[in-house]
């Protein structure tokens, strides 16, 4: 069957088609080359300018995993606020922070997203996040395994393992979690919070092993480079939230030294300690050394005012900002030697100084940073906000006259401290595609998505061109999930379900006997156990993996 | 192990008999029948040998035998007739309570789990305030200091001495040198060999009793002008004593079965004990160990929590959740004649009968059940981890485990069960 998207205007950056009218073809879920004018088409969709671009691609959304369930449990006003009916096509289900699986499915088709990534999957609790997010429809999706805090890695680098070793283990990781990159949260700092150390800056020594978080994040960015996994490693750096931990976020970019890392949700790691309240915006540091060093990329943690819940591994943290608990209740857990989380309900108030210039700074690296490409579009979700934000926040980058009303708006003591008025800068829809399309799969080495160039699968989504982008992103017209409509008018017409993605590097298997050996004298589940296979992801936890390649092989 | 190919020798297979869920069983098999099993407890061993001992069988209709598809058939109609229709009982894997949910969505039914009043003394509390806690392999390696209230856990959780609380080897926190204290109805001078081998110290006390200790220990930890002597000289020394050897502890480590604190407000000792671990971690490190997971209790609340975005004791009646811990209480809502259908869902134990009910009944459930008053329907399913792969949760709740399959059967799963009604009811609604 072929299909026919007609006359649309297309904004497609991976191929350097900025807004052009443009006829696309699916043929078998893909999108093919112009067929020859005698091959008949079976369904043709006069698009007749309306804005097309490729299915949307969040790469870092806490939409599964023990955590998410505990916000859940602990939130159960988030859920009573906002329902969703069961219709004759989908599922019942709600929640605005913490949606039920199905919910957040449902939702993020809505706003014409096609596949997002877990960020920080536990690899012994990997099987819950994989199955969270095969019952979370309408999406393909994947996920980044954490390591960094796991003593079995802390022990390997203690002992001075060679490189090689740690290779191994962490491609093990890859494979037995089923994952498609790796995130190291707080290097060391989770395993170190649970030896009763409440601050690890980049090089301090972990209090049970001679290594510094610095050691972590050299080692495990070697590690995926040398494995030729295309993310880089994605990096919660050390101190989130501590004002003045600029100076941690620059100490990790020089961590890398050199090779490829991201820093996730960097607005919580761009704080100063100057003026009155010892709080202030470092973003103009941060954004300097960002553009200065061209491996390392960015996602912003955008916060949103209201009310949300904050998940995270960083049980250190977590725990340190306990007090700021809105409602006031929270939930901390060491977990298996392998890592931990945190839960905890949070407010923010636009009237608040911390909270307010918090959503400045956000505002300002998106604003500031030169390099689209290099920087991503997220909440954080839910930690800033939740992903249904995410058309208000296309707006505040797209409109700067909004931008500037919401500014006088808020605490005017952090709106005086904050550059963001003196930014004129608008973000053009061609620089939000590359920012939620084309670089995302870039980043995350997904040539099958992301653009619109034949041989991609036909994730795509088209907009009625609109004045204010938030109309215009929060209710597509069309979404195409695999070439089938999936929503029409920003509801859900056809429930599908999608793949996990993952990646494979090749490494050498002898390294099984040596974590057998650990698993059998100090865990309580055995190697075997703890290993998901790919018929266990198909059959049993219900999303078949689909794998992408790695860049180059392993380095004898 | 995610496993369909059977092998006469299985090895590293997870035990579903309780909430530890040891995952190092063997398992020898001869022609369909179980000929040994290692390193499995008692309890698994009654687990394992009440499946082999029963054969496959089929469906009945009040006690008399039809074939599945007329099974099937009565059970769609049952369903299709019910305004409210109650699924409880909830013992089945992940993807028996995946089919679960999507069926009780259709039918607007209410959930709870046979286990509920003690997974909601736990829910209850994370509700209200969020807890601290810690899992298996944490506790094995770090804990220094491990308090245990009640006394059920040493029968409900038969390997937790030699998987966790004294292994064979630690981490960090060499298992000879820990310290155990006993907080329970205990007699000291009768104590289980293998508890008497770790030295504890007990500190004899009531089960209500574990509330106002929890508080003391709270005050005495603050530095406030508290008279732990008021629940006597002894207990107030020793209580004493504790809250120097909580604040001294590294990584101590409380620990409870909410099933054993069967008593009113048993969720408000709860409370006094997870606040307690709260506060330690002021100074300290401290984690909660609540024990938990029988007949799959953590499994279906997960899957519940996940895709409905409640815990259990949810119901559907209105075309969305509704949640209520209380109101939504199976027995509960058995008693007020809210349900008028109950579906009563036990793959796990051919024990756990349905409560006695007016209501039509429904029972999927494990090939051994035997009624004295046979049920309206009863569609025999397969044993999640014998008949059929599955997954299932550690008590610790963040490890999904893989349950293989042991032998060759007939019967069908619960999530296939539940698929092929949802199927027909979706057909009579002319979908
Ligand atoms: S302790 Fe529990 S899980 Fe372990 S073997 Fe016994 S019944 Fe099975
Ligand atoms: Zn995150």
């Amino acid at each position: 069957m072929l299909i026919k998207l007609a006359g649309g205007k297309v904004y497609d950056p991976a191929n350097n088609i900025d807004g052009e009218i443009r006829d696309i073809y699916i043929r078998d879920g893909a999108i093919v080359d112009t067929p020859p004018a005698s091959e008949p088409v079976h369904r043709s969709y006069p698009l007749d300018g309306k804005i097309v671009m490729a299915g949307a691609i969040d790469l870092h959304t806490h939409i599964g995993g023990g955590k998410v369930n505990i916000a859940r449990t602990m939130l159960p006003e988030d859920q009573r606020g906002h329902t969703r009916e069961r219709t004759a096509l989908t599922r019942s289900g709600g929640g605005h922070a913490a949606p039920s699986t199905l919910t957040a499915g449902y939702r993020y088709a809505e706003m014409g997203y096609t596949t997002c990534f877990e960020p920080a999957i536990l690899p012994v609790n990997a099987r819950q996040a994989h199955m969270e997010m095969a019952d979370t429809p309408m999406l393909d999706t994947g996920g980044y395994a954490m390591l960094g805090s796991d003593e079995l890695l802390l022990q390997l680098m203690a002992e001075g393992a060679e490189q090689e070793t740690i290779n191994d283990y962490v491609a093990w990781t890859l494979h037995a979690s089923q994952c498609i990159g790796i995130k190291v949260v707080n290097p060391g700092g989770i395993s170190a919070f649970k030896f009763n150390t409440r601050e690890l800056d980049v090089d301090d020594s972990h209090p049970y092993y001679p290594i510094t978080p610095r050691d972590i994040v050299r080692t495990l960015s070697r590690a995926l480079t040398d494995l030729g996994v295309p993310h880089p490693l994605h990096v919660h750096a050390s101190n989130l939230g501590v004002p003045g931990n600029f100076s941690s976020t620059l100490a990790t970019m020089d961590a890398a030294e050199g090779l490829p890392i991201h820093l996730t949700h960097i607005q919580f790691h761009s704080y100063g300690a100057e003026g009155d309240r010892k709080f202030s915006s470092s973003a103009a540091q941060i954004v300097e050394a960002v553009n200065r060093q061209p491996n390392i990329s960015m996602d912003i943690g955008q916060i949103m005012f209201g009310q949300t819940i904050t998940v995270s591994g960083d049980t250190m943290r977590q725990h340190a900002n306990h007090g700021h608990a809105h409602p006031n209740k929270w939930t901390c857990m060491d977990i298996e030697c392998d890592a931990g989380c945190g839960v905890v309900p949070f407010r923010y108030r636009d009237q608040n100084f911390v909270n307010a210039l918090q959503w400045a700074i956000g505002l300002e690296l998106f604003l500031m940073m030169d390099d689209p490409w290099r920087v991503f579009l997220t909440t954080d979700h839910p930690n800033g906000a939740p992903f249904t934000s995410y058309p208000h926040l296309i707006r505040l980058l797209m409109d700067r006259s909004f931008r500037n009303d919401l500014l006088a708006q808020i605490n005017p003591d952090a709106a005086a401290s904050s550059h963001l008025g003196s930014l004129d800068r608008e973000y053009s829809l061609y620089e939000i595609a590359i920012m939620t399309r084309a670089a995302p799969a870039r980043i995350l080495g997904l040539a099958d998505r992301g653009h619109l160039r034949p041989g991609a699968i036909a994730d795509i989504t088209v907009y009625h061109p609109a004045d204010n982008p938030e109309k215009m992103f929060e209710k597509p017209m069309l979404v195409f999930k695999d070439g089938q409509v999936v929503v029409e008018e920003g509801r859900i017409t056809r429930p599908v379900k999608g793949s996990t993605q993952v990646v494979r590097p090749e490494y050498d298997r002898g390294i099984e006997k040596r974590l057998s050996r650990w698993f059998d004298r100090y865990h309580s589940i055995k190697l075997q156990n703890f290993r998901i296979s790919d018929d266990e992801m198909a059959e049993g936890i219900g999303s078949p993996v689909s794998i992408h390649p790695c860049d180059r092989k392993r380095t004898a | 192990m995610w496993n369909t190919r059977i092998e006469t020798v299985m090895s590293e297979v997870t035990c579903p008999g309780c909430g530890l869920s040891c995952d190092d069983l063997r398992l020898e098999m001869d022609n369909g029948q179980l000929k040994s099993l290692e390193n499995g407890c008692a309890l698994a061993r009654s687990h394992y040998s009440s499946a082999f001992d029963t054969a496959s069988k089929g469906a009945e209709i009040k006690g008399k035998g039809v074939s599945l598809e007329a099974a099937l058939d009565y059970g769609a109609e049952l369903l299709s007739s019910a305004h409210n229709p109650l699924f409880a009982g909830l013992a089945t894997d992940v993807n028996g309570m995946r089919a679960t949910l999507e069926l009780a969505d259709r039918c607007g039914a209410s959930l709870d789990h046979m286990n509920g009043d003690a997974l909601f003394r736990n829910i209850r509390v994370m509700q209200d305030s969020g807890w601290f806690t810690t899992t298996f392999t944490e506790a094995r390696n770090r804990a220094d200091l491990i308090v245990l209230g009640g006394k059920q856990w040493i029968d409900r959780f038969p390997r937790l001495i030699e998987r966790i609380l004294h292994p064979a080897e630690s981490l960090f926190s060499p298992p000879d040198d820990r310290q155990f204290v006993l907080l329970g109805p205990w007699d000291a001078a009768a104590l289980p060999d293998e508890l008497q081998r770790l030295s504890p110290q007990v500190i004899p006390m009531q089960l209500e009793q574990l509330s106002d200790t929890a508080s003391l220990l709270r005050g005495l930890i603050a530095g406030r002008p508290v008279n732990a002597r008021s629940l006597g000289n002894s207990v107030g020394s020793q209580l004493e004593e504790l809250a120097g050897q909580l604040k001294a502890a590294r990584y101590s480590v409380v620990s409870w079965s909410a099933a054993e604190l069967d008593f009113p407000h048993a969720e408000l000792t709860i409370q006094n004990l997870v606040d307690l671990v709260k506060d330690l971690n002021r100074t300290t490190r401290s984690a909660a160990l609540p024990l938990a997971g029988t007949l799959a209790d953590t499994t279906s609340n997960q899957v519940c929590t996940w895709q409905l975005g409640y815990p259990l004791r949810t119901g559907l009646q209105r075309g969305y959740p509704e949640h209520d811990p209380i109101l939504n209480r199976y027995q509960d809502l058995l008693k007020r004649q809210e349900a008028d259908l109950l579906l009563w869902l036990s793959s796990l134990s051919p024990q756990a009968h349905p409560p006695a009910t007016d209501a039509p009944t429904i029972v999927l459930g494990h090939p051994g059940m035997a009624f004295d008053n046979a049920p309206d329907l009863y569609i025999p399913t397969g044993i999640p981890g014998v008949d059929h792969p599955g997954h299932w949760y550690r008590g610790d709740s963040v490890c999904p485990l893989p349950l293989g399959q042991l032998r060759e059967s007939a019967l069908p799963a619960v999530s296939q069960v539940m698929t092929a009604l949802n199927d027909k009811l979706q057909h009579f609604a002319g979908l």
